[in-house]
C-alpha cells in the first residue's frame, strides 16, 4: 500500500490520465448498455412488463405482434392445454389518437381486466377498472397521457370517436417506440371498430397465458405449439428476445460492447506493463536490498484497483449527467446494478491483463541492482 | 590507511578489529558462469574475512570479479562453492525467500547506480526498509523516528520531503548511506559509492561512510576501482580475475588466495 500510494501520489497526472481514459470507456460501456436497454424498452417494453406468462401466437406472424391473430377456436384449444391457468385476449394495435389537443400515433393494448397481460410497472395511479380507463407509458405523461389526461382514438369515416382516461403510469411499457395504453379488450376492440366500421369481428393479437402455480411457463409454451395448430407459444422472456429487431439489435450492441470490454483491460494491462518497465530499476533496487516479490506485485494490483474504481467513478459520474439529458429520450437511468456489473466485470478483465506486468515483477532478478545497466526483466 | 604487508587476505589487519567476531567470513568462495568448454570463473576459490567494525577496500579493474564477490557476500548471489558467513549465520544454503529476508534485515547495500526509489522521498527511501518488513502501528512511528535521526546525522533533514530528483549526487549517496544503515546491519556493502561522483564530491561521501561505519561500529566492504578511495578503508585487497588477494599501498598484489 505504501509503494503504490506513494507512486500514484507523485505521479497523479499518469494515473491521473489512465483513470480519465479507463472512465470515458466505462462510460461508454455504461451508455451503450443503457442505450441498449433503452431500445428495447421503447420497441418492446410492452411485452417485456406485462404479467402473462406466456404469449400464444399465430404461427405465421413470425413472432411479430403486429401480424398475429389468434381465431376463436384457437383461443378455446390454448384454453385447454395442461399447464394453463387463464388464457385471455390480449389485442395491440397502432391508431392515430387525439392527446394533449395535437393527434399522434399511439399503441393502445387491450387486455381482459384482472386477466394475464395486464402492465406490471405501474409507478403512479391505478390500473384501470372499468371500460374507457387506461394505464398510459409514463415517459409521454407529458404529451397528453397523464394521469386524469383524456386520449380520443380518432375514427375514419363511418367509425364512432372512442375516448380512454388515463388513470395510471406504468414504467416502461412503449410498444414500437409510441406513447401506448393499456385498457381493456372491449376498450381495444371499440377502438378497431372507430379505425374499421366494417370490421365484422375484432379478434386478440395473442393470447395472454397464466399458467398454473407451479408449472413451467417454457414447457407450456412447448405444449402450447404443439397441442393448438397454427399457433406459436413463447414464454415472456422469449417473446422479447426473439422479436423482429430486437435480436439484431442486440447482437450489433454485443460486438460493440464486447469491443470496449476488450478495450479497456487491454489499455490498462499495457499501461501498466510499460509503467513496469520504467520503473524496472527502483523495482530492481527494492528486490536488492530485501523486499519479496509479494508486496511488489500487490502494489502493482493495488494501482489496477485503484485506477479501474476512479475511472468507474467518473464513469458513473459522466452516465448521471448523460442520463439528465434523457439519452435522447430513450430514457436513460442510472441503475445500480448495471454499474456495479460493469465495474467488476472490468476490474476482473484489468486484473488478468495486468498478468503481464505482474509476470515481469515477479522475474525481476536483484543481482541486476550491480549491473548498473538497467534490469533483466 | 592500507595496509602494506598483510599475508593472509583472510586476515583483519588491527588487533581491535581481531578481538571482535567477524562480521564477513568468505571462505573458498568459486563462482563458475556456463558449464563445460564455455565456462567462466568469476571468481576463484576466494577467502576472505571482515572483522566488526572493519573497512575494506576491495580495489580491482573493471571485469575483475568484484561486484560477483560483493553480490555472493550480501546474498544477491549464490555461490557455485564455498561458504558464506555474514554475522554469524551461513547463508550458503539459504533458499532465494530466506536471502531476501537476509538481504533486508542482516546487510545494507549502497549501489553503484539506481540506489534509491525515484518516486519516494529521501525519508520514505529509509523508512522502505521497514515498509518492506510489514511495520505496523508502533514499529511504524518509530522507524519513522529513526529515519528523521538518521537523516539528521547525515546532514539532510532540509532535505527529508525532497524526491531524489531534486537532490545533488551527493546527497543521493548518502540518502543511500542512510537507508543501508536503517536496519543496523552487521555489514555493508558499497559498490563503487564515488564512481558517479566527481572527485571532490566522492572524497567528502568516503569520509561520511568511513565516519558513519567508524561511530556505528558497522563493518564495511567497499568495491572501487579508483585507488586513491582506498586509504579511507582499514584494509585493501585486490583482486584480479577472480583471485582474491593482499594488496599493498600501490594495489600491486602481495599474496594469493
Amino acid at each position: 500500500m505504501f509503494l503504490a500510494l506513494s507512486e500514484m501520489r507523485r505521479a497523479k497526472v499518469r494515473f491521473g490520465l489512465l483513470a480519465g481514459a479507463v472512465g470515458l470507456l466505462v462510460f461508454l460501456i455504461l451508455f451503450q448498455q443503457a442505450l441498449l436497454t433503452g431500445l428495447v424498452n421503447q420497441f418492446i417494453g410492452a411485452l417485456k412488463n406485462q404479467s402473462a406468462d406466456v404469449l400464444v401466437f399465430n404461427a405465421q406472424a413470425r413472432k411479430n405482434l403486429e401480424g398475429s391473430i389468434i381465431l376463436p377456436d384457437q383461443a378455446a384449444a390454448i384454453a385447454a392445454v395442461e399447464g394453463v391457468d387463464v388464457a385471455a385476449p390480449l389485442g395491440e394495435g397502432t391508431f392515430t389518437v387525439l392527446a394533449g389537443g395535437e393527434e399522434t400515433d399511439a399503441v393502445i393494448f387491450g387486455y381482459e381486466l384482472g386477466g394475464p397481460g395486464a402492465p406490471t410497472t405501474l409507478i403512479e395511479g391505478r390500473l384501470p377498472e372499468v371500460g374507457g380507463e387506461a394505464v398510459a407509458s409514463s415517459r409521454n405523461a407529458a404529451d397528453g397521457f397523464d394521469i386524469g389526461d383524456t386520449v380520443t382514438v380518432v375514427p375514419n369515416p363511418g367509425g364512432t370517436a372512442t375516448t380512454f382516461t388515463v388513470v395510471g403510469l406504468a414504467r416502461e411499457i412503449n410498444y414500437s417506440v409510441s406513447p401506448t395504453l393499456f385498457t381493456d379488450f372491449a376498450g381495444f376492440e371499440t377502438a378497431r371498430r372507430a379505425v374499421n366500421p366494417d370490421a365484422t369481428q375484432v379478434l386478440p393479437s395473442v393470447m395472454a397465458v397464466r399458467v398454473v402455480a407451479g408449472a413451467d411457463p417454457a414447457e407450456v409454451a412447448d405444449a402450447i405449439t404443439a397441442a393448438v395448430e397454427g399457433t406459436e407459444g413463447l414464454t415472456r422472456q422469449q417473446a422479447v428476445d426473439e422479436s423482429p429487431g430486437v435480436a439484431s439489435v442486440r447482437q450489433s450492441f454485443s460486438v460493440i460492447l464486447l469491443l470496449f470490454y476488450l478495450v479497456v483491460p487491454l489499455v490498462t494491462g499495457l499501461f501498466f506493463l510499460i509503467v513496469t518497465f520504467q520503473k524496472a530499476g527502483a523495482l530492481t533496487l527494492l528486490r536488492a536490498i530485501g523486499s519479496p516479490a509479494g508486496p511488489l506485485v500487490r502494489s502493482l494490483l493495488i494501482q489496477v484497483v485503484a485506477v479501474v474504481l476512479s475511472g468507474a467513478v467518473l464513469a458513473t459520474g459522466l452516465f448521471w449527467l448523460a442520463s439528465l439529458g434523457g439519452g435522447g429520450g430513450l430514457g436513460i437511468t442510472v441503475e445500480p446494478m448495471p454499474v456495479i456489473t460493469t465495474t467488476l466485470v472490468v476490474l476482473v478483465l484489468a486484473l488478468l491483463t495486468s498478468f503481464a506486468a505482474v509476470r515481469r515483477v515477479l522475474r525481476i532478478d536483484p543481482i541486476a541492482a550491480t549491473t548498473g545497466a538497467g534490469v533483466q526483466v | 590507511m592500507s595496509s602494506s604487508n598483510p599475508s593472509d587476505s583472510s586476515a583483519p589487519s588491527g588487533a581491535a578489529v581481531l578481538a571482535t567476531a567477524p562480521a564477513l567470513r568468505l571462505d573458498g568462495i568459486r563462482k563458475v558462469y556456463g558449464t563445460g568448454e564455455n565456462a567462466i570463473v568469476a571468481v576463484d576459490h576466494a577467502s576472505l574475512t571482515v572483522g566488526g567494525g572493519e573497512i575494506v577496500a576491495l580495489l580491482g579493474p573493471s571485469g575483475s570479479g568484484k561486484t560477483t564477490l560483493l553480490s555472493i557476500a550480501g546474498g544477491l548471489l549464490a555461490a557455485t562453492e564455498g561458504t558464506v558467513v555474514v554475522g554469524g549465520e551461513d547463508i550458503s544454503g539459504h533458499s532465494p525467500r530466506e536471502l531476501t529476508e537476509f538481504r533486508r534485515s542482516k546487510v545494507g547495500f549502497v549501489f553503484q547506480s539506481v540506489n534509491l526509489v525515484p518516486f519516494l522521498t529521501a525519508e520514505e527511501n529509509l523508512l522502505v526498509v521497514s515498509e518492506l518488513a510489514g511495520a505496523r502501528g508502533a514499529a511504524r512511528k518509530q522507524a519513522r523516528t529513526r529515519a528523521k535521526e538518521l537523516l539528521a546525522e547525515l546532514g539532510l533533514s532540509h532535505r527529508a520531503g525532497n524526491l531524489p530528483a531534486q537532490l545533488s549526487g551527493g546527497e543521493r549517496q548518502r540518502v543511500a548511506i542512510g537507508r543501508a544503515l536503517f536496519n543496523s546491519p552487521a555489514l555493508v556493502l558499497f559498490d563503487e559509492p564515488t564512481s558517479a561522483l566527481d572527485t571532490k564530491i566522492g572524497e567528502q561521501v568516503m569520509e561520511l561512510i568511513q565516519a558513519e561505519m567508524r561511530s556505528r561500529g558497522t563493518a564495511s566492504v567497499i568495491v572501487t576501482h579508483d585507488t586513491r578511495m582506498t586509504h579511507y578503508a582499514d584494509r585493501t585487497v585486490r583482486i584480479v580475475d577472480g583471485v582474491l588477494g593482499l594488496a599493498d599501498a600501490a594495489g600491486d598484489v602481495s599474496g594469493d588466495h
